[in-house]
């Protein structure tokens, strides 16, 4: 049986946990909000790339034109075929303490590999836990292309643009064509859902729009506006969903440290009641000891 | 307040920096500078690292835009950069420092991606100190 100085001890250090629980949670729901900003902010610049990427859809699809030369075209080539490796972009957390949030993208990551199995794959990661999950893995014909950690909660559109350049090499030199994506979806404050999707080659479908740009003059000419606009648009996709995860992180570990922080108060209530019930034992068992002892001299 | 006026908007993948009716805009497009009045034809034009100037009225304004790409269309100018800075809200002091600093990330050669995003605050800082210094007026 746990003395009395135990069980006061326990209670002690589960309230200071229980206090780093409750920081934890503040700390994230100040930052979610920032987060959410971020996330607002950086809509019109995707929505305008999208747009204008829809303007020249008409340019790209024409079979004759010389976009369909460059390499970038790779990107909107669906039906490319001569290459079969597989890449994907996984968007994991730098930390834990956020409930299932890197176990789910993790769990999803094996479930990609398992599926290319028979192919060379290539993996960007971000998030360290990401990273080190793949560290330790064993298997054949897996490449880490690239990884960028500690980058949250300040993501930014330079990270996403570096992401992308190195999927734009990976291309150039025939390693990948098709590009997945695995990421956590912010949805709203308490809830999160895991994305596992291709995410290159672009479907057309996916983009909204409906200007025409056919009147426009361009300077220098279409394909070098093409080739500046194709980076920012996908830089810009890319950004998306690394604040998307960035958000649904610090939602998720909000969530976890709420829960964890309400179950150390029940540990706490249950300790106080044992911790009761051990005084008064105490103290009856002095008082029989007395009594008794009392007893025994009077008679 | 009339059909007479552009509408320039900058935006950046961070966050939209400036909306504003003007008079006549400058843009660092990549064959040199190219000024845009009202009833400009429709244009797409890439653009340099450099200066993008505003005139409106006598207002003006000076920024510095970090390429991307401008499109006029029906008097909206608008321009998508990596980034932008307002003349005013540059602080050569905080960029000189940030310069020292990504130079000295540059020598230490930590990983590529630091490399990376030492060599773009470069960029970045160096454009900043130029508009800065220069003070270009219109």
């Amino acid at each position: 049986m746990q003395s009395l100085r135990d069980i006061r001890r326990e209670i002690k250090a589960i309230g200071a946990t229980r206090q780093i629980m409750l920081t934890m949670k503040r700390i994230s729901s100040a930052r979610i909000r920032k987060a959410q900003k971020q996330m607002e902010q950086g809509r019109p610049f995707a929505q305008k790339m999208a747009l204008m990427i829809d303007n020249m859809r008409r340019d790209i699809e024409n079979e004759t034109s010389p976009v369909r030369q460059l390499p970038d075209y790779k990107f909107f080539d669906a039906s490319a075929s001569g290459c079969k490796n597989a890449g994907l972009l996984l968007i994991t957390a730098d930390k834990g303490l956020c409930g299932a949030f890197n176990a789910m993208a993790i769990r999803e990551t094996l479930k990609w590999i398992k599926r290319n199995d028979s192919v060379e794959k290539y993996i960007f990661v971000v998030g360290k836990k990401g990273r080190d999950f793949l560290a330790r893995l064993k298997i054949p014909r897996l490449h880490i292309a690239g990884e960028i950690v500690g980058i949250f909660p300040r993501a930014s559109y330079a990270h996403a643009s570096m992401i992308f350049e190195t999927i734009r090499r990976l291309t150039y030199d025939n390693k990948v064509c098709k590009v997945d994506l695995i990421y956590n979806n912010f949805k709203s404050m308490s809830s999160q859902a895991l994305v596992s999707k291709t995410f290159l080659p672009f479907n057309f479908e996916e983009i909204p729009g409906e200007e025409d740009l056919s009147d426009f003059i361009f300077e220098p000419d279409m394909l070098q506006i093409f080739l500046t606009l194709l980076p920012r648009y996908i830089g810009a996709n890319i950004y998306r969903f690394l604040l998307e995860s960035q958000a649904a992180e610090l939602a998720a570990r909000m969530n976890a440290m709420e829960a964890a922080a309400e179950n150390a108060g029940g540990i706490m209530a249950g300790l106080g009641v044992q911790l009761n019930k051990v005084r008064q034992e105490t103290i009856t068992n002095e008082l029989t000891e007395i009594i008794s002892g009392a007893n025994a001299l009077e008679a | 307040m009339g059909q007479n006026k552009l509408r320039l908007q900058i935006i950046t993948p961070q966050r939209p920096v400036l909306d504003k009716r003007v008079d006549f805009v400058a843009l660092p497009a990549c064959n040199g500078e190219m000024g845009v009045l009202p009833g400009h034809i429709q244009y797409v034009a890439k653009l340099n690292y450099g200066v993008l100037r505003y005139k409106d009225g006598a207002q003006e304004g000076t920024f510095a835009v970090m390429g991307g790409l401008a499109e006029i269309e029906h008097n909206n100018v608008s321009v998508f950069a990596e980034d932008a800075a307002l003349e005013d809200e540059i602080d050569i002091e905080e960029e000189r420092q940030k310069l020292v600093k990504a130079k000295a990330a540059l020598s230490a050669h930590d990983s590529d991606i630091d490399m990376e995003l030492a060599e773009m605050e470069i960029k970045k800082a160096l454009l900043l100190l130029k508009v800065k210094s220069k003070h270009p007026k219109l």
